[in-house]
């Protein structure tokens, strides 16, 4: 058994490492592309079936973001990449369940030691993919606060004159939101990798001390993580899009 | 610090390929799955709207036909029911003038037949005392024998009639 906190590259292209857990988003993302096809093309006023599901998925999480921003119109602004962080997080987190995860890969030889690298790796277990998630999050929540209260208010939220009431205080409130604004990142990113690379060491460790049925609550937990951590991201990059929208007091 | 994240596993090519992909994903699932849906939730929660309306507004209709029908009909019978006293009324009157009239008319017969006898009678009367006359002339005549003069027959006439 081989555990590393990097997402172990199958091959390469050029200098580029072409990893599992790459592949897996990939894939991931193919899918998801295919069937929003699927769906456009057969999408019906009286829906059926598999427009149904999505109808009702979509519904919710917009229901979500109106319990949110208390406004339909900002809701159908943040909803996109709400809706887009919420599916994709909540189904490549789904894949550390499938099956073959850990065991089935090619072998490699690595500083004189025969490594399996599985072909199987959730991509939230690998911080290439949540960071770069938490960056486009914070990214949009600083261009949708722009878009919704001005550049000059925006800005005046972390940058604050130290002459005014209540003097240096605004002033360095003002530079911690600026820092908390980085440590959104780190937070977002470590948060999700953490939840979901623990899931899938868990899962190995259990299927590799006891092969049958012990493992099978475990896979349940790790749904429910998947689906919460998915749920904890979206949330709070809407929370952040709201209080960036929002004019400081 | 970048020992750090190398083993952290942070590359960033990798970094930047998960964030074009995520791009990517994002513009496809904005133009075909979130534009068309949300498209069709609020068409057909307008539709939905629309027809509760619809039928609202048809049910109101309904009622106020009802309400229509209701009234007419109730017009309708009074204006029978006066019609037809209206007619009994007619008929009443017109069988009274009729009977009236056929009154006028027996009593009107009753007193001219009744004139008519009067004069013939008095006709009779007369005829009978001129025939009266004559035959007492003529049997005076025929007593006497002889004829009398013009003046002296009269004379005589008067006489006996007297």
């Amino acid at each position: 058994m081989n555990i590393s906190i990097a997402a172990e590259s199958l091959f390469h292209i050029g200098s580029f490492p072409v990893t599992n857990t790459l592949v897996v988003t990939l894939g991931i993302s193919l899918i998801i592309i295919i069937f929003s096809f699927i769906l456009k093309s057969r999408i019906r006023l009286v829906p059926r079936g598999f427009q149904n599901v999505v109808e009702s998925v979509l519904e919710a999480l917009l229901n979500l973001a109106d319990s949110v921003t208390q406004d339909r119109k900002q809701s159908k602004k943040f909803f996109p990449i709400v809706a887009t962080i919420f599916i994709f997080v909540i189904l490549v987190n789904w894949v550390e369940v499938v099956p073959g995860l850990g065991t089935i890969g090619i072998n490699k030889i690595e500083e004189g030691k025969q490594v399996l690298v599985p072909f199987i790796r959730s991509g939230s277990a690998d911080l290439n993919f949540t960071l770069a998630i938490a960056i486009i999050s914070v990214i949009s929540a600083q261009v949708l606060g722009i878009a919704a209260i001005g550049i000059g208010k925006y800005a005046g939220k972390f940058f604050v004159s130290p002459f005014r009431s209540p003097y240096f205080v605004g002033t360095f409130v003002g530079l911690l939101e600026l820092i908390s604004e980085v440590a959104k990142l780190i937070s977002f990113s470590f948060r999700l990798f953490g939840n979901i690379f623990a899931g899938e060491v868990l899962l190995m460790v259990m299927l590799f001390l006891v092969p049958y049925f012990i493992p099978l609550p475990f896979l349940f937990l790790e749904l429910f993580v998947g689906f919460v951590q998915a749920l904890v991201f979206a949330m709070l990059t809407l929370v952040f899009f709201k209080m960036a929208a929002t004019e400081a007091h | 610090m970048n020992e750090l994240l190398t083993k952290l596993g942070i590359d960033w090519k990798l970094l930047i390929a998960q964030i074009v992909n995520f791009l990517v994903l994002l513009f496809v699932l904005w133009k075909f799955a979130y534009g068309p849906i949300i498209a069709m939730l609020e068409k057909r929660q307008k539709k939905i709207e629309k027809g509760l309306k619809d039928a609202q507004d048809a049910h109101k209709k309904l009622a106020e036909s009802e309400e229509r029908q209701k009234e007419i009909l109730k017009y309708a019978r009074t204006e029978a029911k006066e019609i037809v006293e209206k007619s009994r009324e007619q008929a009443e009157k017109a069988k009274s003038e009729i009977a009236l009239e056929a009154k006028l008319q027996s009593e009107k017969i009753i007193t001219d037949a009744k004139a008519q006898i009067e004069q013939e009678k008095q006709k009779t009367i007369a005829e009978i005392k001129s025939e009266i006359g004559s035959l007492v002339v003529a049997a005076t005549e025929k007593i006497v024998g002889e004829k009398m003069d013009e003046k002296k027959d009269k004379e005589l006439i008067e006489k006996s009639l007297l």
